[in-house]
């Protein structure tokens, strides 16, 4: 239980950071970045925070489906712009793969010289 | 009666969890196929049924709520698997940085400006820049941008779907296939879908997507809210 206390704490820290700067970068990436910071100054992971990463990870795609079910109120826009939609991301993703691993490539070859 | 258990709020949450058990016991049947994840079985399944029993999304959502208010703390989360990469990406971080950057910044870039040329629709370019970030960021940072959550998480697992299918054989293709630069483009490109296409391809592969799927989600909720 400590575990997901931990999460809570730096949830609820980072929402109020977030309304108090009035910042654009949502509360629960703060609360992340937060608790990253924690982790690295203390050096470890507590063992609580470990064993709920455990648990929660594998349903973490459950928890993704109510928000993403909201697709059916955006059916006149699918029906209207479907197939580009479909199109722009299967194009999108062939530039950007292609700069990642040739950069990811590069770095390396000049290492081993 | 059944008027009444269609609303009622925890029937949903009920629904919904049994729609994602199907959808992990599908998937499993199919050889854990990185076509078709757990979550889009789950998604289609709900949706079809508020479209047979014609209950509307807000009245769904009274139920999904308790599902979705998970969201919150898993995202925060993330900060225990990304601590765990710091310690592998010492030896190398201005490479897999600058890999990371680069490629995200181009499949957005191209993603963003093909929607706004062709489509034109604002909030369909805003959603469009959250699309290779992992799903509870992308649906958190595109509600914050004025996006639309619910087309942010249908973009993430297209683009993750389209990515697991065509990476392995493009990066082939171009000679661009060894281990680490595998991995990695997975990652950045297919976020968790691309991870579980990875983890078939190996265990460096594995661990460079599953790290640069994490990366990319924290540049990318930290930048896009200031860029976009």
């Amino acid at each position: 239980m400590t575990g997901l206390l931990i999460l809570l704490l730096f949830l609820v820290a980072g929402n109020l950071l977030q309304s108090q700067l009035d910042s654009p970068v949502p509360g629960s990436i703060i609360g992340m970045l937060l608790l990253l910071v924690f982790l690295i100054i203390r050096g470890r992971a507590p063992e609580s925070l470990s064993q709920i990463s455990k648990t929660l990870s594998p349903l973490l795609p459950l928890f993704i489906i109510p928000v993403s079910v909201g697709i059916v109120t955006q059916k006149e826009l699918l029906a209207e712009n479907g197939v580009a939609l479909l199109v722009i991301m299967a194009v999108s993703i062939i530039p950007g793969a292609i700069v990642c691993a040739a950069v990811m490539k590069a770095g390396r070859k000049r290492d081993a010289e | 009666m059944l008027n009444e258990l269609l609303h009622m709020p925890l029937f949903w949450a009920m629904l919904t969890i049994a729609a994602f058990t199907v959808g992990q016991y599908v998937y499993r049947l199919l050889g854990n196929t990185a076509f078709l994840p757990p979550i889009l079985t789950g998604i289609i399944l709900v949706s079809v049924v508020l479209e047979v029993t014609g209950i509307s999304f807000d009245t769904y959502m009274e139920g999904g709520q308790y599902l979705h208010l998970m969201l919150g703390p898993v995202v925060v989360m993330l900060a225990v698997p990304l601590y765990q990469f710091i310690h592998v990406m010492k030896k190398e971080w201005l490479r897999i940085s600058l890999a990371i950057t680069l490629g995200s910044g181009t499949t957005v870039a191209v993603a963003v400006a093909m929607a706004h040329f062709w489509i034109g629709n604002d909030p369909i370019t805003i959603t469009m820049s959250t699309k290779s970030v992992t799903t509870p960021v992308a649906v958190t940072v595109s509600e914050q941008l004025g996006g639309v959550g619910a087309l942010a998480s249908a973009f993430v697992i297209i683009t993750g779907v389209f990515g697991a299918l065509m990476i392995p054989p493009l990066l082939k293709s171009v000679k661009l296939d060894d281990p680490k630069a595998m991995g990695l483009t997975l990652g950045v490109c297919a976020h968790a879908i691309g991870t579980s296409r990875a983890i078939e391809l190996g265990n460096q592969q594995a661990a460079y997507s599953a790290m640069a799927m994490t990366l990319t989600a924290t540049l990318h909720a930290v930048l896009l809210p200031l860029v976009m």
